[in-house]
């Protein structure tokens, strides 16, 4: 299990997080909604390792202080974030780009189950293996971004705004997919602007506006609620 | 007459590649602008002139010693003098100037101990000096050699960048290096790895150029150059650019040399390199950046 503590993130003067605290389970689905510029990138980026959070901040998965490591050795411990803008390798072939997502000694052995694994999820990724990723269209080029991270074998699975860009369709698929995802037991961190379709997939979700969480429910309370409705249309919020 | 001018640009076009090669992989993976490159071909060779005159290892067999020497070498020079300058980097460009600028200086220092070891005169020494006729050219041994072990090397070289996990690893750090983090790519090991892989390819053209042509102290800026030359002529980071890029310059200056004058050579490689910027700034290969 994935549990935040009291993380505070600045980036210089301006304090992006302040004192969250949030826990993802194995087998669930958990959201993250809130307006541009909340911190929601950077609360997943500080989990991955990729900012320096405050002294005081907790970040522990099965055992492990990811605080304490580096982002290459955080994959390790069974953590996989596909970045916002997906981060995938354009030069590379899609094979490669997934063959990478195995880097991590933790996946090694499963690779070819993975494998197997992503390419019954995403199915067009099968026509596609050998063509370079940046040739691909936008939703295309976001499975191979998570079928990279799926590869890593991970527990906990962060995704930074998967639907940006998307076709409503492709979004609808998208999140098919991370609901298969979820019944293989990695839990699921979604930070997402599109309230309506993350809440229908989701278990549970958190509210977050200026760096602070404002508030948590289940995802079928939080659906019903007015409130998401005013938080996630960003008033109040930068 | 014309096969040998077009044999003997093949194999210094080849060698060219292969030492481009190496460049390159500094370049594009630790964004390293090494200017000491040349330097540690030079270094190269004249390791190989000392085992083939004083200690009786020809230089093929030195290569089993030198390739893993200069592998550790450049390990160290990374750690020593590249290491700080990453960790004060705010970003790749960064990094860039002050690596022209520390390598700027480590070129003086290997220069400046070489000529106090040997001094500032043009060395080499016999190797496999007979003659071999091929498509009716009479070539020297050690060129038909030293040609083939570049393409041995190179094509080995090749295949463990695009086959092998490290090699993909490394493609993949030079692509995206915050994305090979989220992959469990050690960034700083890759790096480290990239540029003493790099420097060991050096040396090897180091070694396989000193078979056959004459050498001196001050020649490593030439190697620098000329390897610069064929990675932006090629396409920045692509390996069959540097290849192609490599014999076009080699073929070019044997022919120059063998039907114009050889004094010429330099001049007609920036004239075909300032042909394919003008014609393709990004390289023959190379794609624009968007």
């Amino acid at each position: 299990m994935l549990d935040i503590k009291n993380l505070s993130v600045s980036y210089g003067k301006h304090a992006a997080l302040r004192e969250v605290d949030l826990t993802v389970d194995r087998g669930e689905i958990v959201v993250m909604l809130g307006a541009n510029g909340a911190g929601k990138s950077s609360l997943l980026k500080a989990c991955a390792g990729l900012i320096t959070p405050h002294d005081g901040t907790h970040i522990d998965l099965s055992g492990n202080e990811l605080t304490a490591l580096s982002a290459h050795k955080i994959v390790e411990t069974g953590l996989a974030l596909v970045p916002e803008g997906r981060g995938i390798f354009g030069e590379l072939t899609v094979r490669e780009n997934l063959a990478l997502g195995a880097f991590a000694k933790r996946a090694r052995a499963a690779e070819k189950q993975n494998l197997d694994r992503v390419i019954d999820l995403f199915p067009k990724l099968a026509e596609r293996l050998d063509q370079a990723a940046r040739t691909m269209s936008g939703g295309e080029q976001q499975m191979v971004a998570i079928g990279r991270a799926l590869m890593s074998n991970p527990d906990i699975l962060l995704l930074d705004e998967p639907s940006l860009g998307l076709s409503p369709i492709m979004t609808g698929e998208l999140f098919k997919a991370l609901a298969a995802i979820r019944k293989t037991g990695v839990g699921v961190l979604l930070v997402e602007q599109n309230a309506h379709q993350s809440l229908a997939i989701s278990d549970r979700g958190y509210l977050i506006e200026n760096g602070a969480i404002t508030g948590q429910d289940t995802a079928k309370a939080l659906q019903s609620d007015p409130a998401v409705q005013k938080a996630f249309l960003g008033l109040g919020a930068a | 007459m014309f096969s040998y001018a077009l044999f003997s640009g093949i194999t210094l076009g080849g060698m060219y590649a292969l030492v481009a090669m190496g460049l390159t992989l500094q370049y594009g993976v630790s964004r390293i602008m090494n200017l000491a490159y040349g330097e540690l071909v030079i270094v190269a060779s004249f390791v190989a002139f000392v085992f083939m005159t004083s200690v009786g290892i020809n230089p093929l067999v030195g290569l089993l010693i030198i390739i893993p020497a200069s592998f550790v070498l450049n390990w160290v020079i990374y750690r020593i003098l590249l290491t700080p300058l990453v960790a004060r980097a705010k970003n790749r460009g960064m990094l860039e100037v002050d690596s022209i600028l520390a390598t700027f200086g480590l070129l003086f220092i290997v220069q400046g101990v070489l000529l106090v070891w040997f001094g500032g005169n043009y060395y080499s020494y016999d190797f496999l000096n007979n003659a071999v006729d091929i498509f009716g050219a009479t070539i020297a041994a050690n060129r038909l050699v030293a040609l083939g072990f570049a393409v041995v090397i190179g094509l080995g070289f090749y295949l463990i960048l695009t086959r092998t996990r490290m090699g993909t690893a490394l493609r993949a750090v030079a692509v995206d290096p915050t994305s090979a983090r989220l992959v469990a790519i050690d960034v700083n090991f890759a790096s480290c790895f990239a540029f003493a892989l790099g420097g060991a390819m050096a040396a090897v053209g180091g070694v396989l150029v000193s078979m056959f042509l004459t050498f001196s102290t001050s020649m490593g800026v030439v190697f620098t150059m000329k390897a610069l030359i064929v990675v932006i002529m090629g396409g920045v980071g692509n390996m069959l650019g540097a290849l192609i890029a490599g014999l076009i310059l080699g073929v070019a200056e044997s022919l120059v040399a063998t039907y114009i004058d050889p004094g010429l050579t330099i001049a007609v490689t920036y004239v075909i390199f300032l042909l394919v910027l003008l014609i393709k700034p990004s390289g023959l290969f190379g794609r624009a950046t968007s």
